[in-house]
């Protein structure tokens, strides 16, 4: 394990999945990566991968996302392991019946005949002023979808290890990084992150703050801020959400009786909706208040960096609904 | 085989007409010359991808029509433990990924497979079947395009029957030809007659070796003649077809080719006739004998 670790000395997001595809394609002769602009890297995830593995390993295709896609699932029932750059998850949806009803069902409809060991890697949630086309995150529209693993990694490490682990997968996921945490620093460890796992930090008896991606971010520093007001939060980071980790989300529910669930999707079916309807079901005795959902209203991402920013959970918001779940 | 597929078809609209078929059955009656002339040019090790009408694609790869019936008939034996079904069955042990619901959904996966048989250094090529339809969808262009910059070893099958399900492929398809199409991509593509096996086959067989030595991908319009419905049961509702000619059935004229050609055609006829009926009714016997797939099928598969 420390030798892979040591593979990655990525000390921000994006270059740690782009060492965590890079581990893979030395290992493997069978991953290949293609997508759009894939070979110098645009989004982050595929950056410096062509001056290692060339070319012919690391393929920039047309703006055709469907044949794209679809491309993949051939090529992963025919033996290969490919990766493909989307750029913007939310180009994924000019894909979906590759994606869809493809890639998340031919393994059911055969019966098991297939394996598809495929990745889509898009970015996901608003970078800034880049209207709804560019900023939607759409996991939930992919849990729904069914038959596709989903991961949203928040830090280095996890983007790591959670790429790795989605190309070492036998199923196809999805691997969504949200753009404004290219940079975001942190160093790669050891212990790997998994399909299924979450990661609880810091560690608080009071209320649970629940989330994903940039949303993981605003609610560690929430808790932060709230130690000042005597607030014992604990924030569980759901860096994979199919698997969903609900034996973790559960056990910090059970041990704090409150949860806050935030989530960048839109608040109708969201992701958010569907932890907060688990924990009802499965640890309504545990609860001591009622559990709060914060996502984005049900309008799309505005252009404009004001309205942009007043549709998406802000600090100042989940600090408030944590106060007052923490009293209820 | 093209015998045995229009036997095999027939029984099922039989079972259809009878009420012992579920779901919906898009029959290839008429359509056999394409399916055989083309699988014919294949070796085992290649793949097709075929379309919701592509029972006849399976056959001629030679699959086993007890499997075949036992997956149209919902049963725990078909080759997709009965989860697929009439549209959906897929075989890749034996050279058939598999049938596809959408049109055109299963054509880049054919460009896919064919990527990866030459990027593992497999001797194989890929065949995507799709009809006249899938020609006006986006992503049949977008894997031309890709498979002509892969240089893969893939074959584009449009099997033009003249019907786009119920309307005229004429009314809602521009230009001349659909073959024609292919040449803007720098793919070699033809137009053979489509009930011609002979014709078929020796345009898939140069195609398929053009693709195997490392030719590249090219593109076969093949003009057959869909004769029967879009699908069994519709009487309800379809409008009347033009009336298909009887000098148009594959089997008749290659008949009639081997006759002038001085063979024993009609007797030859009679005898696989006789042959493909036993083989045909008694997979359906035992295909229909089969048990239904047990319950807990239904909750697996979804995941490795």
């Amino acid at each position: 394990m420390s030798s892979i670790a040591a593979a990655s000395t990525a000390s921000r997001l994006a270059p740690a999945l782009a060492d965590g595809i890079a581990v893979c394609m030395r290992e493997d002769p069978r991953v290949f990566v293609w997508g759009e602009d894939v070979r110098i890297g645009v989004m982050g995830p595929t950056r410096g991968l062509a001056d290692e593995f060339g070319p012919e390993r690391v393929i920039d295709c047309p703006i055709s996302e469907a044949a794209f896609v679809g491309a993949a699932i051939g090529a992963a029932v025919g033996g290969l392991r490919p990766v493909v750059d989307i750029m913007f998850s939310s180009f994924t949806y000019v894909a979906f019946d590759q994606l869809v009803n493809q890639a998340g069902r031919l393994r059911y409809m055969t019966g098991g005949q297939v394996t598809l060991p495929l990745v889509v890697v898009g970015s996901a949630g608003a970078a800034g002023a880049n209207a709804a086309q560019h900023s939607e995150l759409p996991s939930a529209l992919f849990l729904q979808a069914g038959g596709l693993r989903v991961v949203f990694p928040s830090t280095p490490h996890q983007a790591f290890w959670l790429m790795r682990a989605a190309i070492r997968s036998d199923d196809p996921v999805v691997v969504l990084h949200h753009p404004a945490l290219g940079s975001i620093r942190g160093t790669v460890e050891p212990e790997a992150v998994s399909l299924g796992d979450a990661v609880v930090t810091p560690i608080g008896t009071g209320v649970s703050l629940i989330a994903s991606g940039l949303m993981a971010h605003r609610a560690r520093a929430v808790a932060q801020a709230l130690v000042g007001e005597g607030l014992s939060i604990e924030v569980v980071d759901v860096c994979s959400l199919n698997p969903m980790p609900w034996e973790t989300i559960l056990a910090s529910v059970e041990k704090t009786g409150r949860a806050v669930v935030v989530d960048e999707g839109r608040l109708t079916c969201s992701v958010a909706s569907e932890i907060a309807a688990g924990i009802g079901e499965r640890a309504f005795q545990m609860l001591r208040a009622p559990v709060r959902r914060l996502a984005v209203p049900d309008v799309p991402i505005p252009f404009a960096p004001g309205l942009e920013a007043a549709v998406i959970p802000s600090e100042e918001e989940i600090a408030a609904a944590t106060r007052e779940i923490a009293r209820a | 085989m093209m015998i045995r597929i229009r036997l095999f078809e027939e029984s099922l609209a039989d079972l259809y007409r009878r009420g012992l078929l579920v779901g919906v059955v898009h029959l290839s009656v008429g359509q056999e010359a394409t399916a055989v002339g083309v699988c014919s040019a294949l070796r085992r090790g290649d793949q097709i991808t075929s379309t919701h009408r592509g029972h006849h694609h399976m056959l001629a790869r030679g699959l086993d029509p007890q499997r075949m019936f036992a997956e149209i008939l919902g049963r725990a034996g078909g080759y997709c433990g009965g989860k697929g079904g009439s549209m959906h069955v897929s075989a890749p042990a034996e050279g058939a990924v598999g049938a596809n619901g959408i049109v055109g959904g299963g054509i880049p996966h054919a460009v896919g497979l064919a990527f990866a048989a030459k990027q593992l250094g497999r001797d194989a090529v890929a065949v995507a079947f799709f009809g006249d339809g899938a020609a006006n969808q986006g992503v049949l262009y977008e894997s031309l395009n890709l498979a002509a910059l892969w240089q893969a070893p893939v074959l584009f099958v449009c099997e033009n029957n003249g019907y786009t399900e119920f309307t005229p492929t004429d009314a809602v398809t521009s230009g001349e030809s659909i073959a024609a199409r292919a040449a803007s991509f720098g793919l070699p593509g033809c137009a053979v007659d489509g009930d011609d096996v002979a014709e078929v086959h020796e345009a898939a067989r140069q195609a398929i070796e053009q693709a195997r030595s490392g030719g590249g991908p090219s593109f076969l319009e093949s003009r057959t003649h869909r004769w029967r419905g879009h699908h069994e049961g519709e009487e309800s509702y379809a409008r009347p077809y033009r009336e298909p000619v009887e000098s148009q059935d594959p089997i008749d004229r290659l008949e009639r080719t081997l006759s002038d050609a001085g063979f024993e055609a009609k007797t030859l006829r009679e005898l696989l006739e006789g042959e493909e009926k036993a083989l045909v009714e008694h997979a359906l016997t035992a295909a229909q004998a089969e048990p239904e797939p047990p319950i807990h099928r239904a909750f697996e598969d979804v995941f490795v």
